[in-house]
């Protein structure tokens, strides 16, 4: 690790140095380098490149075994050469070693840009061992790193020139959150040779202000938690001024905008095809993405509040910055599920995915308001849906343009109204204000509540062979699994006690012990003087047992 | 399960048949009266709603009665019912706790009050 900061200057000049070492066979170290033979050479770096790596990391004293690595044919030369490159291994190890770093990384970059093609090379480096992934998808960065250069430094995705710096600190910071790497999912990714999904490591690659392809790739890649974003973004990608890129760019952004169900498939699907011939095309497209993703930075407006398409669409370009993207990304897959009209199953299930991690304490404490609620619907009847629906209007004015007009259609799909929520959150606490994601979160947390309480009451009315749904049912089934009483609705039932049940067993033996304790205090009350006070314990100790164990006897 | 209750004429509505399914009625209103001064004395309007009421006796019968069966399975070892299972019981809430010591050294006290006092009427009876 420490070689690799020092090392990324020198690594470019190095890679001269390694084709020296295995002339026969370059593809390992000239792949990346030369980034000639990229399609080909993917065979062949991904054992050698996991070779090097390996190897390159215990010590210098595995320039042998470097130089043996590139192939096992070549025996003859790496031991001719091995006398020589002592200090040339070393620093060519360090290289070697560096350059799997690097090259992941700026890979990852470039990968981003085409969805369908790059995902698979990221997918592997993220999911598998990142050796050979990354080898494939550094064969394939490389050939990218050298085609298109910094022109685009300003895309986030792939900036050469901020990777020779990048590399080092990245592993370290894998440990962070995930939300904010959505705008550098890949940078991260191709870093992620061990860690698994995209983490922190992307604040530092930074510059991914491609940040919507990039959230179309994480989608795909971070499909196992916490990949929402990719329907959200789908959309400004189509609406992005992207002429250039527009072609390449629809055919992802199609599969992405499918839904995060198709996402997720499509995730998986693409692994396994791209990753041997993706390596070559990723680089045409790439740079349109990255065009495109220049051109759109401009007229990012970071305000929150104001979630209109149009600002979506920006803002998941903008999202450069880490918390913005988290926050935006999060409202705009609010936004987008509820302007999809999608099940609010799915996005709640997907919220609470994304959010599971941050919100596992408040949904608990938010179940207690919910059972407020639901015990004050039940026992109001009618009056609340009135209540909930006819404020919902007017309080909907601050909240952004889209959110009314989807809102109104969603209401009569939910229980509950933000209106509630908020009137819940003000009886707690009168100056307190919640985000209009939050609220949404919470409005799903109560649905699946509800549901779940409902379901299990119906099953409970089942089984008590009848086909009406009672309180008792509900509340049966609240008070075993949620530990939740709720007066007022029990009837005139008393709940009769039952007596805990203990075997005869059990009582004769306690009652023989409760005998030989008297009997041994007893004795130690008579025998206090000294000496005989340890011996009636030995005997007590003795007794009981002499007299448990015959019980047992007498049984059999 | 039938419990022999002890008052089965204000529990029972339903005839106490051999039949185990039969739940003892609750009488509701048990409480009506005393709860009214008590919500006032602590700030409800001094004729409250009697759904209110209701609902404050079901949650005073229901907690009186989960305190009950819970006391009952720490006794059941020793096989008898004492106070200090309920203290025990309410250890955690020491308001409640303090609360319930209080009350129970004034009956002692009360008690010990009430037995002088009889002492003495008896000696001034025989005094006179």
């Amino acid at each position: 690790m420490e070689q690799q900061t020092p090392t990324p200057p020198p690594s470019t000049p190095q890679p001269p140095e390694l084709p020296q070492q295995p002339p026969p066979s370059p593809s390992p170290p000239t792949p990346t380098t030369t980034a000639s033979t990229a399609s080909s050479s993917a065979a062949l770096p991904p054992p050698i490149t996991a070779t090097t790596s390996t190897s390159s990391l215990p010590s210098t004293t595995t320039s042998p075994p470097l130089l043996s690595l590139p192939s096992p044919s070549q025996n003859p030369q790496p031991p001719t050469s091995t006398p020589t490159p002592n200090t040339q291994t070393r620093p060519a190890a360090a290289a070697a070693f560096n350059r799997a770093w690097q090259q992941p990384t700026p890979i990852s970059h470039f990968a981003l840009p085409p969805p369908p093609l790059p995902l698979p090379p990221h997918h592997h480096s993220s999911s598998s061992s990142a050796s050979s992934t990354a080898s494939a998808s550094n064969s394939s960065s490389s050939s990218s790193l050298l085609v298109p250069p910094p022109p685009r430094g300003g895309m986030a995705i792939g900036v050469p020139a901020h990777h020779p710096g990048t590399p080092p600190p990245p592993p370290t910071s894998f440990s962070s959150l995930t939300p904010p790497s959505f705008v550098q999912p890949f940078g991260g990714l191709g870093r992620n040779v061990t860690d698994s999904g995209p983490t922190s490591s992307s604040s530092q690659v930074r510059p991914t202000v491609g940040g919507m392809q990039g959230i179309g790739m994480m989608g795909t890649l971070g499909s196992s938690s916490a990949m929402r974003p990719p329907g959200v973004p789908v959309r400004p990608v189509q609406s992005s001024p992207r002429p250039q890129s527009s072609p390449s760019i629809q055919s992802p952004a199609t599969q992405n905008f499918q839904g995060h169900g198709m996402l997720r498939v499509s995730s998986v699907g693409s692994p396994g095809s791209p990753s041997p011939g993706s390596s070559q095309s990723p680089q045409p497209q790439n740079q349109p993405w990255l065009n495109s993703g220049s051109q759109v930075k401009p007229p990012l407006p970071p305000s929150r509040p104001q979630v209109s398409p149009q600002s979506m669409q920006q803002r998941s370009h903008i999202s450069q910055q880490h918390h913005h993207a988290m926050t935006t990304t999060s409202q705009q897959q609010q936004a987008s599920s509820s302007q999809q009209s999608q099940q609010p199953s799915t996005s709640g299930a997907g919220t609470q995915e994304h959010y599971g991690q941050q919100l596992p304490q408040s949904r608990i404490q938010q179940s207690l308001p919910n059972q407020q609620q639901i015990a004050r619907n039940l026992s109001l009847g009618t009056q609340r849906p009135s209540h909930s629906t006819i404020p919902s209007s007017p309080v909907q004015p601050g909240l952004p343009n889209r959110a009314p007009s989807a809102e109104p259609e969603e209401s009569c799909n939910r229980i509950l109204s933000k209106r509630s929520i908020q009137e819940l959150v003000s009886n707690v606490d009168a100056s307190e204000k919640l985000d209009p994601e939050v609220e949404d979160i919470l409005v799903d947390i109560a649905e699946d509540f509800v549901d779940s309480i409902t379901t299990f009451g119906c099953s409970l009315a089942k089984h008590r062979k009848s086909a009406t749904l009672e309180a008792k049912d509900i509340l049966l089934h609240l008070e075993r699994n949620w530990n939740t009483t709720l007066p007022g609705f029990s009837g005139d039932e008393i709940k009769t006690y039952k007596k805990p049940f203990t075997s005869d067993i059990h009582r004769e033996r306690l009652a023989v012990i409760k005998k030989s304790v008297l009997a041994g205090e007893t004795l130690n009350s008579r025998s206090s003087a000294g000496q005989a006070g340890g011996h009636p314990k030995g005997h007590l100790a003795k007794g009981p047992t002499s007299i448990v164990g015959s019980p047992p006897d007498k049984r059999t | 399960m039938n419990n022999p209750s002890a008052g089965p004429s204000s529990k029972t509505k339903v005839g106490s048949s051999q039949s185990s399914e039969t739940s003892f009625k609750r009488k509701r209103g048990v409480f009506q009266k005393d709860l009214q001064h008590m919500m006032y004395g602590f700030g409800d309007d001094p004729n409250p709603f009697p759904e209110t009421v209701a609902l404050v006796e079901d949650i005073v019968v229901e907690y009186v009665t989960d305190m009950v069966h819970k006391a009952q399975d720490i006794a059941s070892k020793r096989g008898k019912l004492l106070t200090e299972d309920f203290l025990f019981l309410i250890r955690k809430d020491l308001p409640k706790l303090n609360r319930c010591t209080e009350l129970l050294s004034m009956n002692e006290e009360l008690k010990q009050a009430r037995k002088a006092f009889e002492v003495d009427e008896e000696k001034l009876a025989s005094t006179e």
